[in-house]
């Protein structure tokens, strides 16, 4: 008898535990989560630099000269320009390597849609001399190749990839004094 | 003007379930019938006040009006008219207040064909139903109002309808599968209001039948349709993704399946009592526990509705209410229920709870994926998935048994039986059923992989015992009940769904190919042409189509156009893939991005027997159906 009034409460008791996680669970992002790609080498790509088209980049010519961070950015996109002089300012004060991967939405072949790298590299010259230029150079990813393979689902977003090619950290959103400090800095430190 | 009497009119709706909340249970406690018989008629007015907020609704999207916030952001003038009508139930807001629709419609329904019932067990039923409403009608005016202004400004044209939504499968998924999800709050409401009564006997059994069979053939139909529209608008072939959505749709499937068997068991034998009374609730909280998964954004899905937390803290106060309100009157009640039916091993109620087990075990399984990797994170452990695999293994496992258990179980009688009369039987249909498989495997596709085998195998299993059972049946009576062609229904639609699962799943090619126009390719004896490229542009996209000719030993099989479009105003792109569709097999080509050297990327499949799943899904709803058409079910209403 007492069996079966436990085994009747048994549901009740269960659902209240499931409660619990769902209300919590109601608090938290569900998109937030570790990155697939941390631990992992960095994709392979070789592509042009924006500036100098003739410029190949490719995965050793980024990591030869040590640990750098990779941001994913465009003239178009504004949470980008607030984080320019924050990073213009870790490249200034802590010698931080940063390169720019130039991330175009307009380009759309099967539409008719190409990107005007002209503009492009006039609206980058004008964004960087007002807000601080934070990039050794930038690699102009038209095709969004290297973006998809980097698992990047928008602008901006940073790597840390280390000396030995490996990814490290991956921040969406803007890099600013608070990420700085609790996120990426340690593991910055850690790769020089 | 029309969306403010659509916005009153669900006022007076939520007005009236206040009233059918509390009126009758007054009536009930003083005996007043002139209170407990304004159940019925309350709930007609429910109804009939949210039908026309509905088409309130309707009507403002079909007049582009975008005062109405609902409207600017789900609908364009552009958009052809049967869209503009699916955008009314293509938001949020405006699936809530099609699903109060439902809601009130079962409602509706309930009071018009229950006039046999005992009047006491028909108002509780009708008031437990008032219960629910109040909770979501209040949801809908606090939270998620569908008619909301934009007012004092308002934009000129709309945002348009997610590209995604624009299909015909997507007009017709939603309403069925909320028909189901809804119509098992009528099981619920007939278990709860037995339960207040303390009366379970085998006639509330007998009343639920219909009922959850009713609720539960619009699941299988809404299921069956989502997963034909996911296969050919999201432009990859599959038709399963264990997505969490899926998920929440399949749980309360699995459950209200149990259900429908173990009614039987109690109805017929007075078995099972508080074990069915227990599924009644589950299977409808599962369905809203679906529900809140889907709008709360707990869980990210290809299918998540805009999340947003306060809604989220709503549904579940909504959810702890029901569910832990029914789970505790449960947990109070049903520990004093005595089952009196007595069976042996071997017996039809063994059979059936087998087949309970099975279902349940199978809900545990979609249950913990669904929800495990929520709590896994909520207890820090970091984010976890849980894929395809974990699913696909643990069916494999559960599918075997239940397979086996349902070819032999309509054979054996109530109470108890004998093994040795199956003997025979079974060796043939084992035989029978390797022999053909292997058969036709290897005759068809050359190699006899080990999944496809069983899939088919199982099929044929269940497919032999059910005309074995269905010969003998035929000689003992006149006629077949039509009950009994219903559940022969269910049954060889689920052998279909077994061995088209188990053949696509293994024998599906696909093949990714760079194309000029002119240029071709081969895939599994069918050889593909790129003809053309045609500019196709529709009322509210402009896109390219590659025309594809088809064709098998030189000759034309068709030719199919797999489009690409472009959705301006929503500034996405979708793939619409070219299916040439058959009985045997579907080939299915999506036009994949231009390449720099001006050629195309195309995906062409060929999926054999891909169809038998939806045709085995229509098969066992339409077993659901024609339950409803049993005489037993229609003399007892007649006989008041």
């Amino acid at each position: 008898m007492n069996n079966r009034i436990t085994m009747a409460a048994l549901p009740l008791i269960v659902f209240v535990v499931l409660l619990g996680f769902l209300l919590k669970g109601l608090f938290s992002d569900p998109r937030e989560r570790d990155s697939a790609l941390i631990g992992k080498p960095m994709p392979e790509f070789v592509l042009p630099d924006l500036m100098s088209p003739s410029v190949q980049h490719k995965v050793e010519t980024l990591i030869a000269d040590g640990p750098v961070i990779l941001n994913v950015w465009g003239t178009w996109c504004v949470t980008c320009q607030y984080e320019l002089p924050y990073l213009t300012k870790l490249r200034n004060e802590y010698g931080v390597r940063i390169v720019g991967i130039y991330y175009d939405q307009n380009h759309a072949p099967e539409f008719g849609q190409f990107s005007d790298i002209p503009k492009i590299r006039i609206d980058v010259k004008e964004m960087v001399a007002r807000l601080g230029n934070p990039y050794q150079y930038n690699i102009l990813d038209l095709d969004r190749n290297l973006s998809l393979n980097l698992g990047v689902t928008g602008a901006p977003e940073s790597f840390i990839v280390d000396s030995q090619g490996i990814i490290r950290a991956h921040h969406m959103g803007d890099v600013n004094e608070r990420v700085w400090r609790t996120y990426l800095a340690p593991i910055w430190n850690e790769a020089k | 003007m029309i969306p403010e009497l659509g916005n009153f009119a669900l006022y007076i709706a939520f007005t009236l379930s206040l009233l059918l909340s509390i009126f009758p249970a007054i009536g009930l406690r003083q005996n007043n019938i002139r209170l407990t018989s304004l159940a019925p008629n309350l709930s007609v007015g429910i109804f009939l006040f949210t039908l026309f907020a509905f088409g309130c609704l309707v009507y403002a999207f079909l007049t582009d009006d975008f005062t109405v916030l609902n409207v600017a952001q789900n609908s364009n003038s552009d958009l052809p008219y049967y869209y503009k009508i699916a955008a009314s139930f293509g938001s949020h807001e405006g699936s809530f207040l099609l699903w109060l629709v439902m809601q009130s419609g079962w409602m509706f329904a309930v009071a018009l064909l229950s006039k046999a019932l005992p009047s006491d067990m028909r108002t509780r039923i009708l008031m437990v139903l008032g219960w629910i409403c109040v909770g979501f009608y209040a949801y809908i005016i606090i939270a998620s109002n569908p008619f909301e202004t934009t007012l004092p400004f308002y934009p000129v044209d709309g945002k348009d309808l997610n590209p995604l939504l624009q299909d015909i499968g997507m007009i017709i998924h939603p309403p069925l599968l909320y028909m189901g999800y809804v119509g098992l709050s009528v099981s619920f409401a007939f278990a709860i209001a037995a339960l207040l009564s303390g009366n379970l006997d085998s006639t509330w059994a007998k009343w639920s039948r219909p009922w959850t069979a009713a609720a539960w053939a619009f699941l299988t139909l809404g299921i069956t349709i989502g997963s034909w529209w996911a296969y050919s608008e999201l432009g990859w072939g599959g038709w399963w993704f264990w997505d969490p959505v899926e998920n929440a749709s399949f749980m309360p499937w699995l459950i209200a399946t149990a259900l429908l068997h173990s009614l039987a068991v109690s109805e017929k034998r007075n078995a099972f009592k508080s074990w069915t009374v227990f599924l009644a609730i589950a299977a409808f909280s599962l369905s809203l526990l679906g529900t809140f998964l889907v709008r709360s954004g707990v869980i990210v899905s290809v299918h998540a509705f805009a999340s947003d937390p306060s809604r989220g803290v709503f549904i579940l106060i909504l959810l702890a209410l029901v569910i832990g309100g029914s789970l505790l009157l449960y947990s109070v009640r049903a520990g004093a229920i005595k089952s009196v039916g007595k069976f042996s091993t071997l017996s039809r109620e063994s059979m059936l709870w087998g087949n309970n087990v099975l279902l349940v075990a199978a809900t545990l399984v979609v249950l913990l994926g669904t929800l495990l990797p929520l709590v896994h994170k909520e207890i820090g452990l970091g984010t976890i998935s849980i894929g395809e695999p974990f699913f696909n293994q643990m069916f494999v496992y559960l599918i075997v048994p239940f397979a086996l258990l349902l070819g032999v179980a309509p054979l054996i009688r109530w109470k108890q039986d004998k093994i040795k009369s199956l003997y025979v039987p079974a060796l043939i249909c084992l035989l029978l059923s390797i022999g053909l498989s292997f058969s036709w495997l290897f005759l068809e596709f050359g190699e006899v992989k080990f999944f496809a085998f069983l899939g088919v195998v199982l099929g044929l299993w269940i497919t032999l015992f059910t005309i074995h059972e269905m010969r003998i049946t035929w000689r003992k009576l006149a006629k077949l009940p039509i009950s009994h062609v219903a559940m022969v229904c269910g049954h060889i639609g689920l052998a279909f769904v077994i061995a088209g699962i188990g053949l696509t799943s293994q024998y599906s090619v696909e093949r990714d190919v760079k194309m000029f126009t002119g240029d071709t390719a081969d895939l599994a004896g069918y050889n593909f042409k790129f003809d053309s490229l045609k500019k196709v542009d529709g009322p509210n996209y402009e896109g390219w189509a590659a025309v594809i000719s088809i064709n098998k030993q030189q000759r034309n099989v068709e030719t199919v156009y797999a489009e690409k479009r472009f959705y301006p105003v929503q500034r996405t792109t979708m793939t619409e893939a070219a299916i040439d569709d058959g009985f045997f097999r579907d080939i299915y080509v999506s036009l994949g991005e231009q390449l720099p050297d001006r050629s195309w990327g195309l995906r062409l499949y060929v999926k054999p027997y891909v169809r038998w799943l939806w045709i085995g899904g229509i098969v066992i709803a339409l077993g659901g159906f024609i339950t409803l058409f049993d005489k037993r079910y229609r003399r007892n209403k007649r006989m008041s």
